[in-house]
């Protein structure tokens, strides 16, 4: 039970109070450049998440080691990104020699896999001390943290395009940040932070 | 772009009418997450310029051969293996005191959207020289945001700037969060475009790259929606210099006289055949 508890709380704590990708900004140029594209949205949840848990579950292996304490910022990254890498890698082949997947679909593949969300992950199971349990919930949290972003964005940059009221120098990119900015002042509020002071 | 692009071109394009942060919106994530004061920004920039100009010269010249999906990973081990040993000299070697933030988000920087996307659209397809020039221009364009972000957030958020107190009266620690430095590059971005449309017109829409590639499943659902929609013929009045004479259709023959027609016509074919249908019809 308390498995199951924890692997939802840290969902749900990825996801709602401190969403890594519009309150961290883990990830947020891939949210905005898939926010664009709502078919991809589900594809998008089920990589991330996938790769997240998985990183996060070999890196949580890796950190449970005896002397993994004495590893410095530095090792840790190389291990932790060679771990991405390798599980990419792996998945990478079987889509391609088993499934003959396309190469739309490898693209899909590489941008899931290879970002800073996905990468983050095991530096903040590690930073926060999650159980094994917390270090899957925060990797499917990830994938839902993502497609929730990029969800506000695509909504948002509708009524962006659809407005004429916005001065020429603001139109697009402008408008898009400061969008995004007040989404992310948005989950900040959920999170505690102070923002005056 | 044409076939042999100048220094100037490059330089013009990647960091300033492109720029990687405000117009491509790729490696948004050291900037708005990490660049808080005007030293980390400092350090980030100078490992994301030389890992974009490594990464990019080793594509254009070792991997252009290479499948698409082996070449990304490719990138970012390339990356890693940069930038874990600075952050290793970083961490043990010199007094810098790194946060732990700056601790998480230097490695962040080996997979970097900024490196994949400009080794991909750029590197593997022009030569090594080129490479360079759109990686050092890339590199600038990104650096120039990451100091102007860091130094705007530190004076805003912490009332300092590189780490010396400057008292002012009002702080805004929002400013130090992902919120306040997207508003400070919407702002940057609104700068930008300004300057690129009175000066470069002709690229001020050219750079809204998300509105050329626009989704396939969109086109095909408006392409759906077209076929469905009957086309509603609306009179459009035209001036062409005479007027058109109201056509009089030619009176119709009824329905009836065309069945008598037709019928008298079969008796006749079929008694030049020497049958008649009359009679047959008759003894059924």
């Amino acid at each position: 039970m308390k498995l199951i508890t924890d692997l939802f709380l840290t969902a749900f704590y990825t996801v709602f109070v401190s969403n890594l990708v519009l309150g961290s900004g883990f990830g947020i140029s891939e949210a905005i450049r898939v926010s664009t594209k709502p078919g991809s949205f589900g594809r998008f949840a089920v990589m991330i998440s996938g790769f997240s848990v998985a990183t996060s579950v070999l890196c949580s292996l890796i950190d449970s080691l005896p002397f993994a304490s004495k590893f410095n910022y530095a090792l840790r990254a190389l291990l932790y990104g060679l771990v991405l890498a390798a599980v990419y890698i792996v998945v990478a082949l079987a889509a391609k020699l088993v499934f003959k997947a396309t190469d739309k679909f490898m693209s899909t593949l590489g941008i899931a896999a290879l970002n800073t969300l996905v990468f983050a992950v095991p530096y903040i199971n590690n930073s926060a001390a999650y159980s094994f349990a917390g270090c899957v919930g925060s990797g499917i949290g990830a994938g839902i943290a993502f497609v929730v972003a990029a969800i506000l964005i695509n909504n948002g940059s509708k009524f962006i395009e659809e407005n004429e009221e916005i001065p020429e120098a603001f139109k697009g990119r402008p408008a898009m940040f400061f969008y995004v900015a007040m989404i992310s002042l948005a989950f900040a509020g959920f999170s505690d932070k102070n923002i005056f002071g | 772009m044409s076939s042999k692009p100048s220094f100037r071109d490059v330089f013009l394009k990647g960091a300033v009418i492109f720029n990687p942060v405000l117009v491509q919106l790729v490696g948004l994530c050291p900037v708005v997450a990490a660049s808080t004061t005007l030293q980390g920004a400092f350090t980030l920039s100078i490992i994301a310029c030389v890992e974009l100009i490594a990464i990019c010269v080793l594509a254009s010249a070792l991997m252009k051969d290479i499948p698409r999906w082996i070449r990304v990973p490719l990138y970012f081990i390339f990356g890693l293996v940069l930038i874990c040993p600075v952050l290793w000299y970083l961490e043990t070697k010199t007094l810098m005191n790194l946060s732990l933030g700056m601790k998480i988000y230097i490695p962040l920087i080996a997979i970097n959207s900024v490196v994949a996307v400009h080794c991909e659209q750029f590197a593997v397809k022009n030569s090594v020289r080129l490479a360079f020039y759109d990686a050092a221009a890339v590199g600038l364009g990104a650096s120039g945001v990451f100091l102007i972000a860091g130094a705007l957030r530190e004076i805003l958020g912490s009332s300092s700037i590189g780490g010396i107190p400057l008292n002012l009266p009002v702080t805004f620690s929002g400013m130090l969060l992902p919120f306040g430095c997207l508003v400070l590059l919407g702002f940057m971005a609104a700068a930008l475009r300004a300057f690129v449309l009175k000066r470069y017109p002709e690229f001020a829409e050219i750079s809204e790259t998300e509105k050329e590639e626009e989704p396939k499943e969109e086109i095909k659902e408006k392409e759906r929606n077209l076929a469905e929609e009957p086309t509603a013929a609306e009179p459009v009045a035209v001036d062409i210099g005479f007027e058109i004479p109201e056509i009089v259709p030619e009176e119709q023959p009824s329905e009836e006289d065309i069945k008598v027609r037709t019928e008298s016509e079969i008796d006749e074919f079929f008694k030049s055949l020497g049958i008649d249908l009359s009679e047959k019809g008759d003894e059924q």
